[in-house]
């Protein structure tokens, strides 16, 4: 097999679409881009927002959007884990799609276990919900501050939830340790050649290079865990370049420094990764206790920095998930948090760049306001364009490791589904649309470019 | 009986957000205390959430087809989708996270939910709040259809 090319839908005309507007309704439309990380964009356009309003949000008013912000990442990785990339190890990626699912994972681990999942996803949204109005749709934020703070009762609430959930993350981390961990079958998967991916990697950091949803500098280090560049959101455009393939919509990001050398990775290519596993990689550690204490382990197990192994995507976001839970309870009891003081007044219209991580990497919103404070040009750069070059390499080598002597059957799809979703890609397609499975159309063309087979679902 | 109609879509992404536009005429046409209408961009799980109570869920939504007519609008039970594993890469479907809860016990599902599809062969990918022609003119349509389920309950 000589190469795989992964080919995804992508959304068009956003800049035309913001021309015009309010700035101000710029959180709330960004929001709507996608049912998948709503609150990631939300803040994204707040803080693009702050700096285009020359503004710095009060304290306490920092200190709630990243509380909400801990709220999403906690339901987001629950999801993923449960029921999405959980179900590959849990129920085994020899087993056939039918039973690859939730429902699987639920007759293996047990009824209670599936509660458990539904009950502190749950607590993720109701956290989220608490602080920006909505879960699904956020409403607080604004430049400057957010529109809404909390009282007393909702903090006994926030802390409740948020004290069951840190148990909870420290039980998936043991379910992690006792079902994958613990069988060499799957360490071997996770440690094989199709799966290890040498790249550079990217994510937000904070002063002490520990890993920073909210806020920070960007981070980027390379294939041995060194720091390669750190800069501010500013300097994105200076630091990162585009790159355009004529089969893809999508825009390979790449170090500009390193330069763009194909689908390659390795140090002479400027590819990069984000999201939980490039978090980890480009950062020193976790900014509270049990979760460094992981981080640690996660490197002790995995062989030292970085970790090239795409599959321990996985075992990172659960590392994440039990920071996120760690940093509510922190700042659930600052006594800051119930503060009046959620807004400061803002300045002129001009330009501003917000970067925040996603789930599933790092997002980027740039606006230009005109005087009237109404959007001039608006950029994107979203997680899933970060990761776009990378997740392509590693669909090619999944499929490359499975297509041997022109033979192609149906577990193709299970192994280039489990490189990818491991990324947890957000791609934009129009996520609800009945009848509700996600398409997936696999061809296969032969030495003369001919096309030798191809394998669909769900089109 | 308590019903719930969703129009599910994205207001955004133009025909994509049809089950939005035939929520918002309903509003015009339902004045019942027990008919909530309501609207979502959202799938699986978060879906269900929003369900959950009721005695009947109507689901208003674009079907995307491979053949037939852009902008036929069809009445389908919920349970003659059938699907794998997923309905984008980060979520699970409808009737996956159906199936979870019932086995875990939950009474609040509806007894009865049923989709008033809107058909096309071709998901848009332009960012736009309006309708096309053709997806435009399913609006009355589904409209009518929508209220004719509610009627038949009465």
């Amino acid at each position: 097999m000589a190469n795989a090319y992964l080919q995804i839908p992508e959304l068009r005309g956003f800049e035309r679409f913001s021309q015009g507007r309010r700035a101000e309704d710029m959180p709330q439309i960004t929001s709507r881009i996608c049912g998948v990380c709503p609150v990631a964009h939300h803040f994204a356009a707040t803080k693009a927002l702050d700096a285009a309003f020359n503004v710095e949000p009060t304290s306490a008013a920092k200190k709630l959007r990243e509380l909400m912000y801990c709220g999403y990442i906690i339901y987001d990785h629950i999801l993923h884990f449960y029921y999405l990339g959980g179900p590959d190890f849990v129920v085994g990626p020899d087993a056939p799609p039918a039973k690859r699912n939730i429902l699987g994972v639920i007759e293996k681990a047990g009824l209670e276990i599936g509660k458990e999942v539904i009950k502190h996803r749950a607590y993720g949204q109701k956290i989220t919900g608490i602080l920006g109005g909505k879960a699904t749709h956020p409403v607080c934020g604004l430049p400057g501050g957010v529109s809404k703070g909390l009282n007393k009762d909702e903090v006994k609430d926030i802390e409740k939830m948020g004290k069951s959930c840190v148990e909870f993350a420290k039980f998936s981390l043991k379910l992690f340790d006792d079902i994958v961990l613990k069988n060499k079958d799957y360490l071997d998967l996770i440690l094989s050649d199709p799966y290890t991916l040498k790249t550079y990697n990217m994510g937000l950091v904070d002063k002490n290079n520990k890993v920073n949803f909210y806020d920070g500098k960007i981070r980027v280090t390379d294939q041995k865990g060194k720091e390669h560049v750190k800069f501010d959101g500013n300097d994105y455009y200076k630091i990162v370049g585009e790159h355009v393939e004529e089969w893809s919509y999508i825009k390979f990001t790449y170090l500009k420094d390193i330069g763009w050398k194909g689908f390659k990775d390795g140090k002479d290519s400027g590819i990069y990764r984000v999201g939980p596993l490039g978090r980890l990689n480009a950062a020193e550690g976790m900014a509270t206790p049990l979760a460094d204490k992981e981080y640690k382990r996660f490197y002790e197990t995995l062989g030292g920095k970085a970790v090239n192994s795409t599959l321990a995507f996985h075992w990172a976001r659960l590392i994440e998930l039990l920071y996120a839970t760690e940093k509510t309870m922190e700042l659930i009891k600052d006594p800051e948090i119930t503060s009046t003081k959620i807004r400061n007044p803002v300045g002129e219209p001009g330009e501003g760049i917000g970067v925040v991580e996603a789930a599933r990497g790092t997002l980027i919103h740039h606006y230009k306001l005109d005087k009237n404070g109404l959007i001039d040009k608006a950029n994107l750069i979203v997680a899933t364009t970060n990761n776009a070059g990378a997740i392509n390499m590693s669909v090619r080598d999944a499929a490359k490791g499975i297509i041997k002597k022109g033979k192609v059957n149906d577990g193709l799809l299970n192994m280039v589904e489990m490189a990818f979703r491991a990324y947890d890609p957000c791609f934009a397609c129009a996520t609800h649309t009945l009848p509700g499975g996600m398409p997936l159309e696999v061809n296969v063309y032969d030495n003369n470019r001919k096309l030798y087979k191809t394998i669909r679902r769900n089109i | 009986m308590k019903t719930i109609i969703l129009g599910v879509g994205n207001p955004i992404l133009s025909d994509d957000g049809v089950g939005i536009h035939v929520a918002n005429q309903l509003k015009q046409h339902i004045h019942d205390p027990d008919v909530v209408i309501d609207e979502a961009l959202t799938g699986g799980m978060n879906l269900l959430d929003l369900l959950l109570g009721y005695d009947k869920a109507i689901i208003i939504d674009a079907v995307k087809i491979d053949n037939g007519k852009d902008g036929e609008v069809k009445r389908i039970p919920l349970n003659s989708f059938s699907t794998m594993h997923s309905c984008n890469p980060h979520d699970v479907s409808l009737i996956e996270a159906i199936q979870m809860a019932e086995k875990l016990g939950e009474t609040k599902i509806p007894k009865e939910i049923i989709v008033i599809g809107i058909m096309m062969k071709k998901l848009p990918c332009e960012f736009g709040e309006n309708l096309s022609e053709k997806i435009a003119k399913a609006v009355p349509n589904a409209v009518e259809m929508t209220l004719n389920e509610i009627r038949k309950d009465n």
